[in-house]
């Protein structure tokens, strides 16, 4: 039970709510019960089919009726029915649990049956054209994965939905399109680590596929992630994602470019763990990857431990991690 | 008013005696798709709390037996649903608790268990084909517990959870998922369990999650995301897992978990002022324990269950938790 309130009630109150309570059990528990002697009787009525529809929407939790229902599908409907029938029918299923989802946003059952009936599209509506159910049908599933999205941008549920569309569309619209979905979240709001995790991988597979050319947008993502520093520098969305994109573009100039950047952000914010946090971070990796282009390494050194000391200070639940960081470059150092 | 800077063992131990006693409370009905897991919460809660026979073993027992499903070889969360892998480990963890094992028969719910692997290496919930690092974790856990880890094929499941791994160094729940504090523990329990920690970067992995706390000692699951109770045993046992417990305040979320008990009827919610349930109450006891909170028993972080009984099947990893206080 996530987020509901302990409430005090009245006496006059409580025996209200446990009447209407108690109604509503009687009326679960036969239903409940109605549905589960059908199934053991291997009911596979029409009937019974909308009795499981009833009771899904008292409880959407019930995977147990889901299951009945899907044999349903499987054993007696499908058989029965053309292609175009069964597409329908599937369809009308996919109405149902966007009705569901939209008051049980985070139910895995809901989310579950919805890409079984997408599994079970069938090809049509012609010899020329086997895709088409499934073009119209995926098209809607991105709609409405973009409602869910647009109701909680941070639902994982949603999220991985999302990916399984666009991952098994017959049609897929181009990377690149993903891409521009991913700004417009993250612009919507740079809190949304989700959207965040989502760019990670789009950039990764366009790079690989040569899309993109890495070292150019590497160069743009940075641009777009200091508008995010500076907007928000307690945000540790943002640098989290800045910690990827320095994996992945670690050079010397490149590390240099942004300790600059972010100790300029730092003297404007003396406080921002984030811009010490990464600072350490970036003067660590110079220290161990770059030794040789390195002037003054001392002097690296004893910003670390300046840093991780007042770092100690402000963020004290932590400060054993920022030890055990100090005490590794001690040792370190010593040992060379 | 509502909070209190003790644990209240007396008062949670009778919240869940009084769990099966609630059958007027459409709740109850609502959540019998997770009654087994309930049992195996409560008992788990129970044990920790050093107050194991306040559930009757015999009862129990019955109850568990009364969901096998004989066709499928395994268990439903409740007689008359069907089987699945989460009710099937929770009844296993149920009857090891119990030392019961031998009402299983183990080749047939080895054979269930293992039918569930893909051809990826992650497993599928039952046979509709659902499939999460969960259900995964699920079946290490319960073929480790029923001594078949041999019949696994451990190269394929690893190379699933490889896949998982995000570059902030956790896992989520299918490959290209965002990382999320319970599936980070279910793929560390799993990888250590299959003794391949090394496929976690740890010092990043264990920045993530000590970056889970909030200012009011709270652990959230994922950035910019409220702190919830639930978070504090599985962002606490990968940190035990890795041995960095001491990466996180422990008094600021000791206090944290005490404050979101209900202090009249007792159970711990999610966060202070709500509604308390099993599982929220599970998982404050058992991130409490790790806490080193006094009088508590130990809990094993990598099976969520009392860790001498883990030790006493020769399954203890080399997990750290802080040490147990004396009062």
């Amino acid at each position: 039970m996530h987020g509901v309130k302990r409430v005090q009630y009245s006496q006059a109150a409580l025996e209200a709510k446990k009447q209407r309570d108690h109604d509503k059990l009687k009326a679960y528990l036969a239903l409940s019960d109605d549905v589960i002697a059908r199934k053991k009787s291997h009911d596979m009525s029409n009937e019974a089919f909308e009795l499981t529809t009833r009771l899904l929407r008292m409880n959407p939790e019930f995977y147990t009726v889901w299951n009945y229902r899907r044999d349903m599908f499987i054993e007696s409907l499908f058989p029965q029915r053309s292609p175009s029938e069964v597409n329908e029918l599937l369809s009308d299923d996919l109405s149902l649990t966007f009705e569901l989802l939209k008051q049980h946003p985070k139910v895995y059952g809901i989310w579950n049956h919805r890409r079984w009936c997408l599994e079970h599209i069938p090809d049509g509506p012609s010899p020329d054209d086997v895709n088409g159910y499934r073009n119209s049908t995926w098209n809607k599933e991105l709609f409405v994965v973009e409602k869910m999205l647009d109701a909680d941008a941070r639902n994982f549920h949603a999220w991985n939905y999302r990916r399984y569309i666009l991952a098994t569309m017959p049609f897929p619209p181009p990377p690149k399109s993903e891409l521009a979905y991913t700004t417009r979240k993250i612009e919507a709001n740079f809190s949304n680590f989700s959207a965040w995790h989502q760019r990670s991988k789009v950039l990764t597979t366009l790079w690989e596929t040569g899309e993109l050319d890495r070292v150019k947008s590497i160069e743009e993502e940075f641009e777009l992630v200091r508008n995010a520093m500076y907007t928000d520098p307690d945000d540790q969305s943002v640098w989290i994602y800045h910690a990827w994109l320095i994996g992945n573009g670690n050079y010397a100039a490149r590390l240099q470019f942004e300790i600059t950047s972010i100790q300029e952000l730092l003297d404007e914010q003396p406080d921002s763990k984030w811009c010490m946090e990464s600072l350490v971070r970036y003067k660590r990796l110079l220290i161990e990857k770059h030794a040789e282009n390195l002037g003054d390494k001392k002097a690296l050194v004893d910003s670390c431990l300046e840093l991780l000391a007042k770092l100690r200070d402000i963020d004290p639940p932590r400060r054993r991690r920022y030890d055990e960081i100090a005490e590794g470059i001690r040792s370190g150092n010593e040992m060379q | 008013m509502t909070s209190s800077s003790q644990l209240l063992i007396p008062l949670h131990v009778r919240y869940i005696q009084s769990l099966g006693e609630n059958k007027d409370d459409l709740t109850y009905h609502l959540t019998a798709h997770l009654r087994m897991n309930a049992v195996y919460w409560g008992l788990t809660a129970l044990c920790i709390m050093d107050h194991k026979d306040a559930l009757s073993k015999d009862e129990t027992i019955e109850y568990v037996m009364s969901c096998w499903v004989d066709e499928a070889g395994a268990f439903g969360p409740h007689p008359d649903h069907d089987p699945h892998l989460l009710p099937t480990l929770s009844a296993i963890q149920i009857l090891v608790i119990h030392d019961a094992l031998d009402r299983i028969d183990v080749p047939r719910v080895t054979k269930f268990i293992l039918s569930l692997q893909q051809p990826s290496g992650v497993f599928a919930g039952d046979q509709f084909g659902e499939i999460d690092t969960r259900f995964l974790y699920s079946a290490v856990n319960a073929l480790s517990l029923l001594d078949q880890l041999h019949q696994l094929d451990v190269e394929k499941t690893v190379s699933y959870i490889k896949q998982c791994k995000n570059f902030d160094g956790g896992f989520g729940a299918v490959i290209g998922a965002e990382s999320h504090a319970a599936q980070v523990w279910v793929c560390t329990a799993a990888l250590a369990i299959l003794d391949r920690l090394d496929v976690i970067d740890q010092d990043t992995l264990a920045w993530w999650l000590a970056e889970r706390q909030l200012p009011n000692g709270g652990l959230n699951g994922r950035p910019q995301k409220l702190e919830d109770v639930c978070y504090s045993f599985w962002v606490l046992s990968s940190l035990s897992v890795l041995r960095k417990v001491s990466w996180i305040d422990a008094d600021k979320l000791t206090s944290f978990i005490l404050s979101a008990q209900d202090t009249e009827n007792g159970g711990i919610a999610d966060r202070p002022g709500d509604l308390p349930d099993v599982f929220h109450t599970i998982f404050g006891v058992a991130g409490l324990s790790l806490l080193g909170y006094p009088g508590l028993v130990d809990i094993d972080p990598v099976y969520c269950m009392p860790a001498n009984l883990i030790e006493s099947k020769g399954l203890r990893k080399g997990w750290e938790a802080l040490p147990r206080k004396a009062s």
